[in-house]
């Protein structure tokens, strides 16, 4: 089973620590996708499962995605990718509709219990 | 190696860093007081000291403002950073943090020397610590109170060479209050941090 993945920041860094932090055993596809309204056509053309979203982009920032994805009733996980760590940023996406908030840098070991949290992960018992 | 230029890539890096950084700071100076801070995306730039006013996003070219600048070294890397206010949002953040006092010379310096403690202090160590360096901080001075915008750079102006220059501006959510970070590293700094990136980068 492959999970489909986008991965939406405007720096291509911290794409890429997104990616590396993704758990090695995790089935996926992962697409990337640079300002907030490229992420909501990508996930309108694709069915994208999981979307990884980082809130502070030019253009559309990561609050009008999620405004967008509610009001359309779009069924994806989100999880926020964020440096803004206000009590209230992590408060107003998660009345937004975002599953999880991950602060950056991101850690691998806060991803990967997002993902076993939710079921897009399945480790078999030891 | 010239340090004029700055490709993509590390200009990215950095940029990624300063979010970081940037936000560990508005955390912090939120909670103090009790508000939301709006972020933005931070400017990161190789840049002529004669452009630096341009850059500064929060600065109304018409009023006065008053500034804080406080010098940082450390590991190969030094620089200076500013903290820039106009004047006319002291009153608010004095009712912000209900101050009451009726010296509103004092109180403004107060506000000045606080913000800029936390602001400058909380961004430099969220930066040390993910370039994995460490940062001592000189004491902060005062650079100028109650001046126009363009004086207070003239006059500064011979400190600073084309650098490599963050620019942030903070912005209060619901009020009109509004601040400028800058941090301008030496030139030799440059290839030092571009070091530090390729770690980052690798």
């Amino acid at each position: 089973m492959s999970i489909s993945i986008l991965i939406c920041d405007d720096s291509n860094f911290a794409r890429k620590q997104v990616l590396r932090a993704l758990p090695a055993d995790l089935q996926a596809n992962v697409s990337q996708a640079v300002h907030g309204e490229e992420a909501i056509q990508m996930i309108r053309e694709n069915n994208i499962e999981l979307l990884f979203l980082d809130l502070t982009m030019p253009i559309m920032d990561g609050y009008s995605v999620l405004e967008h994805l509610k009001k359309t009733d779009t069924n994806c996980f989100v999880i926020v990718v964020s440096g803004d760590i206000q009590p209230d940023a992590v408060e107003r996406v998660k009345k937004l509709g975002a599953i999880g908030f991950l602060k950056k840098p991101v850690n691998k070991q806060e991803i990967e219990s997002l993902l076993i949290e939710f079921g897009l992960l399945i480790r078999p018992p030891l | 190696m010239s340090t004029t230029e700055l490709s993509e890539e590390y200009r990215d890096c950095f940029q990624e860093i300063t979010n970081v950084a940037m936000g560990q700071a508005a955390d912090k100076l939120a909670r103090f007081l009790d508000v939301f801070i709006i972020l933005p995306v931070p400017n990161v730039n190789m840049l002529e000291p004669s452009e630096l006013a341009m850059a500064l996003g929060a600065v109304n070219r018409s009023e006065s403002v008053s500034a804080v600048c406080q010098g940082f070294i450390g590991s190969g890397i030094a620089g200076e950073a500013m903290l820039i206010f106009n004047d006319s949002t002291f009153q608010e953040i004095a009712q912000l943090i209900k101050a009451d006092t009726d010296d509103s010379n004092k109180l403004e310096l107060e506000i000045l020397m606080d913000t800029a403690n936390l602001l400058i202090g909380t961004f430099l160590t969220g930066l040390a610590e993910q370039l994995e360096v460490r940062f001592s901080l000189g004491q902060p001075s005062v650079l100028g109170r109650h001046v126009n915008i363009e004086d207070l750079i003239k006059i500064n102006e011979h400190r600073w060479k084309q650098t490599l220059t963050i620019e942030i501006n903070y912005k209060i959510e619901g009020s009109n209050i509004s601040c400028d970070l800058l941090i301008l590293f030496t030139d030799d700094s440059v290839n030092i941090l571009k070091q530090k990136a390729d770690y980052l980068l690798e």
